[in-house]
């Protein structure tokens, strides 16, 4: 019972870090459907502006959060007005092979500027934890779990809260509509992928600290977090949340009573059934193809 | 109608002359044999993706070589020079590389990539045209199984024995000081699992009971749950088959659960240097256990120019075990080539390293029949901040042997 207590513990700590990494895939892919495949790649950047502010500055990478999120909001917005939204609206596949394409030039930048060897951002509570009884919780995953909590609902209140979530929103689920009523659609959108990759200006920074990290590494997150945000319903935020702490669980349980080579395959043999029995994923919306200008 | 159809004519004899053209361009540039030109040796490494880490250090003892060769008057009287394509750690790409390095680009001599994973796919490309092939690593036993006979590794052991000779002094303690019990988990890679099922096997003959034993892919990024159920198991020592990134983790994680077993074994994540110990921290770097191929205090041939060339091309610092091994396969094929004399009979280069030994700064490298070397590897151990070698004794530069974190064993 204590192990699967802890195994439980260690899931939802895993779960926190990728509902975090999510959270502006599934943004950018409800209110603009495109599936951010370099999404991974900005993370990983993210993670390098961490390492140097770290590095020239000695900045805790908690301190740096907000540095990089506004860092990486521009980002998003340079890449979303010189790439992106030239193919927005056209088939998937154009904006699949644009965006795959960004995360190899965002691997060669990563790569020319910092080298192609591992980083680390180690801080006090990189290696420390929390004892609770006979549970150990790492502290960085904790931190990670709270930063979460924290930017995902900042997230959510300013979908709900704010005009400019407004606006969001109404794309989201009618952009005809939302044209009609004056909402700017375009600004909407480059706002949307602007504020889906400042998500990661957290994430990233996280990152830094939990896991060693090189510019290639954006390929080993990527397939995770597509595979949570479909589990989760693309679009929905708090399906990324709970699909992310599926995957997070799964693994880690696939891991202590499997096999340690079984939990990159059984969190997608979930994703299967799910997707066989509810294929709008756990909280997406099935919608028509008519009704979706 | 008759304009349409000169029309057409003419676009055919347009197609027929566009793929008469492109079929001369693919025709493979014809090599320099014992011309004047530069001796061009092909090879394809993993600068990018997960192997990027030793790929870019093999590239970097290349150059090395590259450099101080060229300073030395060439091969043969000739300037060399390398073609060097990124397989981007993927075994699809590194095979249509080596194609295209023999096949389009006709290289005179090849050297392998990094990694048993891309060198085994690579390999079957070399011997399929007749090249020599030598590869800085490529430990992995499926190497050499395949009756292939112009491969040739240029360490001092394949993987199954790496860890042979730090297993064999674990075992020969005594009783009441042995481990009584171990675990092995390991990455999913040609080149780790062999590592550690060969300690295995020696500790296990002496008595040391294995309670964990398990595979992981290469792309587990949380070893948390693996970590607690080693823990759990009550292992006393861990030998872990491990590259880098997971390496470091693993240790990560142990820290987290508050593990600390007497003794832990990393096979090739300790050995990178620098790198390893900004990843786990100096502090975790205590005690641990590698297998290493090379020691910048060796006093073997050439050494100590190697590790100056290699501090003035880049930036003073001490050059990584990868780059002293691609260093070590250059100097290989020199001494297989200078020997015979000529670059183009890649058969009497193959026949001359199976009769024959080549000094190098790994030491005095030999081959059986099947390119596999003979020998043993040295066992190291961080310690101060400093990767030391503790076997064999003859070797060691450290007298002590120490517990992982701290204290004498």
């Amino acid at each position: 019972m204590i192990s699967l207590i802890q195994t439980l513990i260690l899931g939802v700590l895993v779960g926190a870090v990728y509902a975090l990494l999510a959270s502006g895939l599934t943004l950018i892919f409800g209110v603009m459907r495109v599936i951010n495949l370099a999404h991974g790649a900005f993370a990983i950047l993210a993670a390098f502006l961490t390492y140097t502010l770290w590095s020239w500055l000695g900045l805790d990478p908690l301190l740096s959060i907000p540095i990089v999120t506004v860092a990486m909001f521009a980002v998003g917005w340079v890449v979303y007005q010189l790439a992106i939204r030239h193919v927005r609206g056209r088939h998937v596949s154009m904006t699949v092979l644009l965006t795959f394409g960004i995360s190899l030039v965002l691997e060669g930048v990563m790569g020319f500027v910092w080298g192609n060897t591992s980083h680390s951002v180690r801080t006090d509570y990189t290696d420390a934890s929390v004892q609770l009884g006979p549970f150990f919780l790492p502290e960085a995953q904790l931190i990670v779990a709270i930063v979460a909590v924290v930017v995902i609902g900042l997230l959510y209140l300013v979908l709900q809260r704010t005009w400019a979530g407004r606006a969001i929103r109404a794309a989201s689920s009618n952009e005809s509509g939302a044209l009609l009523v004056g909402v700017s659609v375009s600004s909407v959108a480059a706002l949307t992928f602007a504020i889906g990759t400042a998500t990661l200006g957290a994430g990233g920074a996280m990152i830094s600290v939990i896991y060693p990290f090189l510019p290639g590494s954006h390929d080993q997150w990527i397939a995770r977090l597509l595979a949570i945000v479909v589990l989760g319903g693309l679009g929905s935020l708090p399906g990324a949340i709970v699909g992310a702490l599926v995957i997070g669980v799964g693994e880690m349980l696939a891991t202590s009573y499997i096999g340690a080579s079984w939990p990159v395959a059984v969190p997608f043999l979930v994703i299967f059934v799910v997707l066989v029995l509810r294929p709008q994923g756990l909280m997406g919306t099935r919608l028509r193809e008519d009704a979706v200008a | 109608m008759r304009f349409t159809s000169a029309l057409r004519g003419v676009a055919t004899v347009a197609a027929l002359a566009t793929v008469g053209l492109g079929l001369a361009a693919c025709t493979p540039d014809a090599p320099s044999g014992d011309g004047d030109g530069p001796i061009v040796i092909g090879t394809s490494l993993p600068l990018t993706g997960d192997f990027s880490e030793g790929g870019t250090n093999t590239q970097q003892g290349y150059e090395v070589w590259k450099a101080i060769t060229n300073e030395n008057g060439g091969l043969l009287g000739r300037q060399v020079d390398f073609k060097v394509y990124d397989d981007a750690s993927d075994q699809n790409t590194v095979v249509s590389d080596y194609t295209q390095l023999i096949g389009q680009d006709g290289v005179d001599l090849v050297l392998g990539s990094q990694s048993s994973l891309l060198n085994i796919p690579a390999s079957a490309i070399a011997e399929r045209e007749g090249y020599l092939f030598i590869c800085p690593s490529c430990g992995s036993g499926d190497m050499y199984n395949r009756g292939f006979t112009k491969i040739f590794f240029s360490q001092q052991s394949v993987a199954a024995n790496q860890a042979k000779l730090f297993a064999e002094w674990i075992a020969a303690l005594p009783e009441d000081e042995r481990p009584a019990t171990a675990a092995y988990p390991s990455l999913d890679d040609p080149f780790a699992g062999p590592v550690v099922d060969g300690a295995e096997a020696i500790l296990s003959a002496a008595g040391v009971e294995t309670v964990y034993k398990d595979v992981y892919p290469a792309d587990t990024k949380n070893f948390d749950s693996i970590v607690a159920a080693v823990r759990d198991s009550g292992a006393e020592m861990v030998v872990q088959g491990a590259q880098f990134e997971d390496g470091v983790n693993f240790l990560r994680s142990m820290n987290r659960a508050g593990y600390q077993p007497d003794i832990l074994f990393q096979s090739s994540s300790p050995t990178y240097g620098d790198q390893y110990l900004d990843g786990v921290g100096q502090e975790n770097t205590e005690g641990v256990f590698f297998a290493a191929s090379y020691t910048t205090q060796a006093a073997t041939p050439g050494n100590e120019e190697f590790i100056a060339k290699y501090k003035e091309l880049y930036d003073g610092a001490e050059p990584p075990e990868d780059a002293a091994d691609g260093y070590a396969a250059a100097q290989v094929l020199q001494a297989a080539v200078e020997a015979v004399g000529s670059i183009d009979d890649q058969d009497a280069l193959a026949d001359w390293l199976h009769a024959n030994s080549v000094d190098t700064i790994l030491g005095t490298l030999s081959w059986n029949e099947d390119g596999s070397p003979k020998g043993d590897f040295l066992i190291g151990q961080w310690q101060g901040g400093v990767a030391q070698i503790v076997l064999p004794a003859d070797v060691a530069t450290s007298d002590e042997i120490l517990r992982w974190r701290g204290g004498a064993l």
